[in-house]
């Protein structure tokens, strides 16, 4: 791979339907030495809004946090979007939060925090589509192309619903297709 | 033109100062309108110019007017069973809900105070930049099935807090137009102000046992959070309590003696 891995500062994650699965695996499999903040967006169901965050600090390696409103994106952490709040990447390398409207029936909205961080990080930005019942994230993932960021969308072939993932490669072509496992080495490797 | 020079017009000639809202969320937004309208920033300044009534609308974009009735069911329930036994006793209690938008969480507290039996002694104020939003508030009348989650969430805190009441017992549901309606005995206590918290006087004079500012402040600039947060704890009895928002915090810089108990910071 010619691209100098150094250099990033964030892998944006979003998911939706299944992801969470995919998620725990993925966290549970990351190297304890990964330093590149990772931001995740994952749409929750209303009704399981609590005991995400508890399942997935059990599992992960790294510290998960569920921000508060322009806190400061750190080395090391796993930032997950907290539930019925839309969760961005601002210029300065802090998150704020919004209430605002649902964007593809969604809040958080994945299209918002892929798309606020291809603006904060430009081409210093990996994102990652999952699998998931809705088009949300596809326009977020190719703002970060747009950006030369790297991008990846999970192979649909893998995804436990494959209408995210199809969605963003109806839109762009990103830099990888990878199954679950192929996530988790492309991230282990970057460390 | 730039986004930040079209603020500064904006509030030269209008009597709203949004520079000091928080970037990415008014830059996103004020795109929007552009979209929108189909209107370059100048032509939009033209038109609050040759049109008065152009400026709610602009209000109406700017700001965020999403609430919900009993968002955070655990912070609901949090309140009752940690901060409103104390505030219980005393003789007169006086909430004020800044920036309360269309009033969901204003008849949320209403609500709990009702069960609490000590509604007859409340004094309720909301106020909100927007005028729109304020006089939807006044009517009380919610979208029914946009907001569907209303009655879990009202569930969800009767539930925690031991209690059999039921959604119908606030609410009147009209299914043809889907609509649910505040019944009138909720609604005639609320007084509803315009205030905008960065630019005018208070338009009250009480003094506040407990001040609702519920995810507002995640709009603004730090520099603005604590003005407007200096202006709010003003009024507030000493040993009084502000509520933010679930994922808000107290700036850092922000300088005033405070304890924080889960949900909810008093003054000391």
């Amino acid at each position: 791979m010619s691209k100098d891995f150094d250099k990033y500062k964030a892998v944006v994650i979003g998911g939706s339907a299944g992801s969470f699965a995919l998620v725990l695996k993925v966290l549970s499999n990351l190297d304890k030495q990964f330093s590149i903040p990772i931001i995740i967006c994952m749409h929750r169901l209303k009704h399981v809004r609590s005991g995400l965050v508890e399942s997935l600090r059990m599992k992960s390696k790294l510290p998960i946090i569920e921000p508060a409103d322009k806190q400061k994106i750190e080395a090391g952490n796993v930032y997950l979007a907290p539930s019925n709040y839309h969760m961005f990447v601002e210029f300065d390398g802090t998150i704020s939060l919004s209430i605002e409207e649902l964007n593809n029936q969604s809040r958080p909205s994945i299209d918002y925090t892929l798309s606020s961080a291809s603006v904060a990080f430009r081409d210093r930005c990996i994102g990652i589509i999952l699998t998931g019942a809705n088009k949300d994230g596809a326009k977020g993932l190719k703002d970060i192309a747009d950006k030369k960021g790297f991008t990846i969308v999970q192979d649909p072939l893998t995804a436990e619903v494959d209408t995210m993932p199809k969605s963003a490669l109806r839109l762009m072509t990103p830099d990888l297709i990878l199954s679950p496992d192929g996530i988790i080495d492309f991230l282990n490797k970057l460390v | 033109m730039e986004i930040k020079t079209f603020l500064e017009k904006l509030s030269e000639r209008t009597p709203y100062n949004f520079c000091d809202y928080s970037d990415n969320s008014i830059y996103r937004r004020i795109q929007k309108m552009q979209d929108d309208y189909r209107m370059t920033l100048e032509q939009m300044l033209g038109k609050v110019g040759e049109d008065p009534s152009f400026i709610n609308k602009l209000v109406d974009d700017i700001t965020v007017n999403t609430t919900e009735l009993f968002r955070d069911p655990d912070v609901w329930s949090f309140l009752y069973d940690r901060l409103y036994p104390q505030l219980q006793k005393k003789n007169k209690l006086t909430f004020w809900h800044a920036g309360c938008s269309s009033g969901q969480e204003v008849y949320t507290n209403m609500i709990l105070m009702h069960q609490l039996g000590v509604l007859d002694k409340c004094r309720i104020i909301g106020t909100d930049i927007n005028v729109n939003m304020l006089q939807k508030a006044r009517a009380g009348v919610y979208a029914k099935s946009f907001n569907s989650s209303y009655r879990n969430n009202f569930d969800e805190v009767m539930h925690r807090i031991g209690s059999k009441s039921r959604f119908e017992d606030y609410f009147d549901i009209d299914e043809a137009n889907d609509t649910i309606s505040v019944k009138d005995f909720l609604k005639k206590e609320p007084k509803f102000y315009q205030y905008d918290l960065v630019t005018n006087r208070l338009p009250f004079a009480y003094k506040v046992d407990v001040v609702f500012f519920r995810n507002v402040m995640i709009y603004f600039k730090e520099n603005l959070q604590i003005k407007v947060i200096n202006t709010l704890t003003e009024r507030m009895y000493q040993g009084g309590s502000l509520v933010l928002g679930k994922r808000e915090m107290l700036p850092l810089t922000f300088k005033g003696r405070y304890v924080k108990d889960g949900m909810y910071y008093t003054k000391l």
